[in-house]
Order: structure tokens, then sequence, then C-alpha cells
């Protein structure tokens, strides 16, 4: 099988695993939304704060929760299924392409969940033409399943991984939380979005040619 | 173990005459006695960057010869450059705060990106703390290891790349933007940090070498269990 085939196949399994297991929707999303809660609730009646900052809150959950996603047990592999795969002559950086692009996906879906609650939670002053900040965020979402499914892979078979990895993954991911929610700070004032886009891009390109150059080592160090 | 006692006394003479020098040097006419903070600020700062560049080196050198050795070394000197990189952070605020007036200041790249270092090595620690075995740890670490390394370049350069509180380098190829005496103290201390950190390298690559060998005399669980004898059991 070709490397693309593969790619789809990997991610299309990891979906029908997350639709029957529904750890997403049913467990990270409500998780999410209390955790997008409690900030307005620490902080006391202060509608303006809050109200500034809502798209920073917004940012950080899903940059903890993404790392939740990736992490996720339906799409943890036990030791004897690895094997499998290596027998089977499967490139290794073709499943860990296949487990990131099913963990954007849903990195999306969570995303694209809790803004409307930050919306009404905290009511922020969106600036207009905040839509185009949507490309930029689509492209974080990426770069977040990368980093999230590379420090899965790291940590894998770790009894402390669900803690470990967040603490990996987080400083690595820090050019995408920037990127992303700076190009909504840009339109605000009336700035490109343009720089923040590209520094996405940049790091998901950099994350890409990571995961080629240490997916067969990372599969061999996980045995 | 002769040898590291003599790096370590070597290291704490000249820790003491790095000292005798940063007491001794000019100070800074705007700063005051606050300019000294720069003879532990630079010298832990830069010996970070060595430490993890040891450690970006020793874990491509395991991952070519799979010798224990390297790995040892490796996460030797990234727990050496996280003592380093907090003393770095530690003194640069004291600093920050007493000069800038302010002790910390997220507009500052190379103070954000050095603490982002700091992290990103301290994940490194606990992946190998967390790892079952010697061998788990070196085959997962080495490849954090060598990936790490990449911010080494961003902090140093952050200044030169990016507007921040923090001056641009002292120290060019065109020459250095600091007063004689005060840069020959600086870089005494910075050859005295660098004494420091091979013999702490050496005295910590040495202990674990001693920790894996007493882990491959602890006995392995079962090993106490005897196997009942069955001689003249009458067969039923």
């Amino acid at each position: 099988m070709r490397f693309w085939p593969q790619v789809i196949e990997f991610a299309r399994r990891d979906l029908i695993a997350e639709r029957r297991a529904g750890e997403v929707v049913a467990i990270v999303v409500p998780f999410g939304a209390v955790a997008l809660m409690t900030l307005p609730l620490a902080l006391g009646i202060d509608s303006a704060v809050i109200s500034r900052v809502g798209p920073a809150m917004f940012w950080v959950v899903s940059l903890l929760f993404a790392m939740q996603i990736a992490l996720r047990h339906s799409a943890a592999d036990r030791p004897e299924h690895r094997a499998m795969l290596s027998l089977l002559g499967i490139d290794p950086f073709a499943r860990l392409m296949g487990r990131s692009a099913s963990s954007a996906l849903l990195i999306g879906v969570f995303m694209a969940a809790m803004f409307p609650m930050m919306i009404l939670f905290y009511s922020p002053d969106l600036p207009d033409g905040w839509p185009a900040a949507v490309v930029p965020t689509v492209l974080a979402a990426a770069g977040l399943a990368m980093v999230g499914t590379l420090a899965a892979e790291v940590t894998a078979g770790l009894r402390s991984r669900t803690t470990l990895a967040p603490l990996i993954v987080a400083p690595l991911a820090i050019p995408l939380l920037v990127g992303g929610s700076q190009a909504l700070e840009s339109l605000g004032k009336n700035g490109s979005i343009l720089p923040w886009t590209l520094l996405v891009t940049a790091a998901d390109l950099a994350l890409a040619v990571t995961g080629a150059l240490i997916a067969r080592p990372l599969e061999e160090a996980a045995r | 173990m002769t040898k590291i006692r003599v790096l370590l006394a070597l290291a704490a003479v000249a820790m003491a005459g790095g000292l005798v020098v940063a007491l001794t040097a000019p100070l800074d006419g705007f700063q005051g006695e606050f300019s000294r903070i720069i003879h532990i600020h630079v010298p832990s700062s830069w010996l970070a960057f060595v430490a993890f560049g040891v450690t970006a080196i020793s874990s491509i050198m395991w991952r070519i010869r799979k010798n224990s050795v390297w790995d040892r070394r490796a996460s030797a000197s990234a727990e050496i450059g996280v003592l380093f990189t907090a003393l770095s952070l530690a003194t640069g605020s004291l600093w920050g705060g007493a000069v800038w007036g302010t002790y910390w200041d997220w507009a500052d790249p190379r103070m954000a990106t050095t603490a982002l270092m700091f992290f990103v090595y301290v994940g490194y620690l606990a992946l190998r703390a967390a790892s079952p075995d010697a061998a788990t740890a070196a085959a997962r670490s080495s490849l954090l290891g060598i990936i790490a390394v990449i911010q080494v370049p961003l902090v140093y350069f952050s200044v030169n790349m990016f507007r921040g509180l923090h001056q641009g380098q002292s120290i060019r190829p065109d020459g250095a933007t600091m007063p004689g005496g005060m840069l020959v103290a600086m870089l005494v201390n910075v050859a005295a940090f660098t004494l420091v950190y091979i013999a702490l390298l050496a005295a910590r690559t040495d202990v674990k070498r001693q920790e894996e060998g007493a882990r491959a005399l602890q006995p392995a669980a079962g090993d106490a269990v005897i196997p009942p004898r069955f001689d003249g059991v009458p067969d039923v």
C-alpha cells in the first residue's frame, strides 16, 4: 500500500474508534466547557476583564485540551498492535500522519464547540472580519495535533503519559498558541493576519519534517 | 574517582578566583553594584547553552553507537543545563527587578524563550524519570534531546531578532561593547563556570554509572522463591 492510502486508512480507523468510544464529544468537550466557565467564576463580576481575556482563554483551553485529544485512550496502540504493523511493513510516518489527521479533525471539532461557548460566557468584542482568523486557527489545530501525536508516541506505554506528554508539548506548542491568538488581536488593531498565519504554517512544517525524521526511531523506541 | 575529586577541587578554586575578580571588577556607571550580577548571569546562561549542546551531541552519539556512556553523559548534561538555566533565570530576574524595575517582562523575547527552554528540558528529565528502564529512557529521551536543542540558537539570537528589554550581544565579531576590565572579569567567570560544568558533568556521569551498576546487582522479584523439592515424594 502506498503512503497516502495508509495515512487515510489510519485516520479513518481512528475516527471509527472515536465514534464508538465517544471520548472527545462526550467527555473532552464538556470538560473543556467547564474549564471555560471556571475563569469568569474565579475572576468575579468584572465584565470588562472577562470580555478582554475571552479569546486568550479560548486558546489556552484549546492548547491544553488538544493534548487530551491527542492522548485519548482510543488512539493508543498496544505493543502487540505496534509489532504487527511493523511486521506488515507499514510506514511509521504514515501512521503518525494518519493519527495526526484524525486528531486535527477532532481538535477542530473541539475548537468549533468551544468558540460559541467562549462568546456566550465572555462576550468578547470580536473585530470586524474575525472569520478570517479561521485560517490560522485551522492551521494551529493541525500543528497541535502533530505535536500532540509526537508527544503521545514519545511517551507511549509509560504510566504517567497523560501528565508527561502535556509537559513536553506545551512549551513546544507556544508558536502555535502565539500565532493563533495574535491573528485575532491583529485583526482588532486593523493589522494583517498574514505574519501570524505564516508563523503557524512554519511551525506546522517544522513539526511535519520532525515527524518524518523521527517516526522510525520513535517506533523502535516504543517497542 | 581521584580525577573527579581533582576536577571538583580545581572548580572550587576557579570559582573562588572568579568571585574575587567579580568583586573587584569595574562597575557600570548607571547600574552600580547591581552590574556585578553579570559575572553570574552571563556564565550561567552560556553554560546552559553548552550543556544542552552536549546533551544533543551525546544523544546523537548514543543513537549511532548505542553505548550507554553517551546516554549517561546526555542526561547528566541536561540536569546541569537545567540547573544553570534556573540560575540564569533567577539572576536575570533579580537584575531586571533592580535595573529595569520589573522582575519579569513577557515582551522580552530572551526571558520568554529562556523560560520555554527551561520547561522543555524539565520535560526531558521527567521523560527519563518516567521511563521504566535505562534502555527505554535512552531511546526516547535521545530523540527529545536532539529536537530540543533547536531552541538554543533561538534563545541566543532572540535579542537580535526581536525588540525587548535585553541589550544586544555584548561580544560581537567587530569587538566588545563593554569596558575591558569588566569584560576580562566576565570571561574569567565564564572560564570558572566552565570548569564547574566539567567537574559536575564528570561527577554526575560517574554517579549514574554507579547507579546503573547497583541496579543491575539488585535481586529480581522471585529470586528468593525456592522451588519445592519432590525428591522422595511417592508417585500417586
